[in-house]
């Protein structure tokens, strides 16, 4: 007898969640701002900060709400990370990107090995960006 | 004679169907599905037009709307910056090397190459006009042949203002126009262009392999 407004409720959810795809109309990704954050880099290209911060909105709200991140927003930001010198940061973006999406796996990999590269020179390690910041480091 | 005049209505038929022909030209899908690309590289954009900040600013449209139709697209401006870095900051110096040279660098299945060939506003009496046009091609990496391309333009006139009548109005227009001239937004017809060139069935790319209809809307 109890089950079944369990099994309403599930059927409500499940209603709930189809809703918030249709609102997407057949979209595959969460996108956030991403194109936004591009365009606004190549207008402002000053504003890093923002940019960065806008890439990581987008990974993140793709993750929190359960679903793939982009294609390319990992190593988007990856790469904001290594152009401030965090090369281990980078090297775990680099991976995630890799292993969510395996048509990356060759770059990907070929950016590991360079970001690996310039973290054993040492090289870079000084220059805190924003995208530091954001990783706490 | 009567044999004349029963040959004129085949004729006729003959002209309709030929005008009707390329108004259902469906482009030619063999050389794409037989390459079955999944990741597409988007290289930097080659500019045409008069205004130096198109391509960059193009960039940013197309690759949200490229990997909606199921492909993996390579993060662009990291792209971008990688070659430049390689020496390859011009454009079209990227465009004109090997498009199997550039796959095989990304690890990409198809390259996509786009042009810039308008993106101005223009006075129109006292309307602005603004316009963008694209070129778009798609070339596979492992033979460098090209698989699609589209060219696809988007037209906006500006003309507010237009309530009212005599000088008022017309100068009500003017300043609307103006404004539309000094900052024109170009980026709804940046997108309206990719998405009329994308769509499918139409023009566009056929399902990849992340939608749900992959191989099944062709």
């Amino acid at each position: 007898m109890d089950r079944t407004p369990r099994t309403l409720l599930l059927a409500a959810a499940a209603g709930l969640a189809l809703s918030a795809c249709a609102q997407r109309s057949g979209q595959l990704y969460r996108w956030g701002g991403y194109d936004a954050a591009l365009y606004s880099h190549y207008k402002k290209p000053q504003e890093r900060q923002e940019f960065v911060e806008r890439l990581k909105v987008v990974i993140l709200e793709a993750e929190q709400g359960g679903e793939k991140v982009p294609p390319g927003c990992y190593a988007e930001y990856g790469y904001a990370l290594l152009e401030e010198g965090q090369h281990r940061a980078a090297i775990s973006y680099f991976q995630k990107e890799r292993d969510l999406w395996p048509e990356s796996r060759a770059f990907m990999e070929k950016m590991i090995r360079n970001a690996e590269r310039l973290e054993g020179r040492g090289s870079g390690a000084s220059a805190k960006g924003p995208a530091a910041a954001l990783e706490g480091k | 004679m009567a044999r004349h005049a029963s040959l004129a209505p085949a004729a006729l038929l003959l002209a309709l169907a030929a005008g009707c022909a390329p108004a259902q030209k469906k482009p030619d899908y063999a050389k794409f599905l037989a390459a079955q690309p999944r990741a597409i590289l988007i290289v930097p954009v080659v500019n045409k037009s008069v205004n130096v900040d198109a391509p960059d600013y193009f960039l940013s449209t197309i690759p949200v709307p490229v990997a909606e139709r199921g492909y993996y697209v390579f993060p662009v401006n990291m792209v971008k910056r990688v070659l430049e870095d390689d020496g390859l900051a011009d454009a079209a110096l990227v465009h004109g090397a090997e498009p199997q040279k550039l796959a095989a660098l990304f690890g990409a299945d198809a390259v996509l190459y786009v042009t810039v060939e308008r993106w101005d506003a223009k006075y129109i009496v006292v309307d602005t006009q603004v316009t963008v046009e694209f070129t778009y091609v798609l070339k596979d990496g492992k033979t460098g042949e090209s698989l699609w391309s589209a060219r696809r333009s988007a037209v906006h006139t500006a003309s507010q203002g237009s309530g009212q009548g005599g000088l008022a109005g017309l100068i009500a227009k003017a300043v609307a126009a103006a404004v539309a001239k000094a900052a024109p937004n170009y980026m709804p017809l940046a997108r309206q262009a990719n998405a009329a060139a994308l769509e499918y069935p139409g023009p566009g790319f056929p399902s990849g392999p992340y939608r749900p209809e992959y191989q099944q809307d062709l």
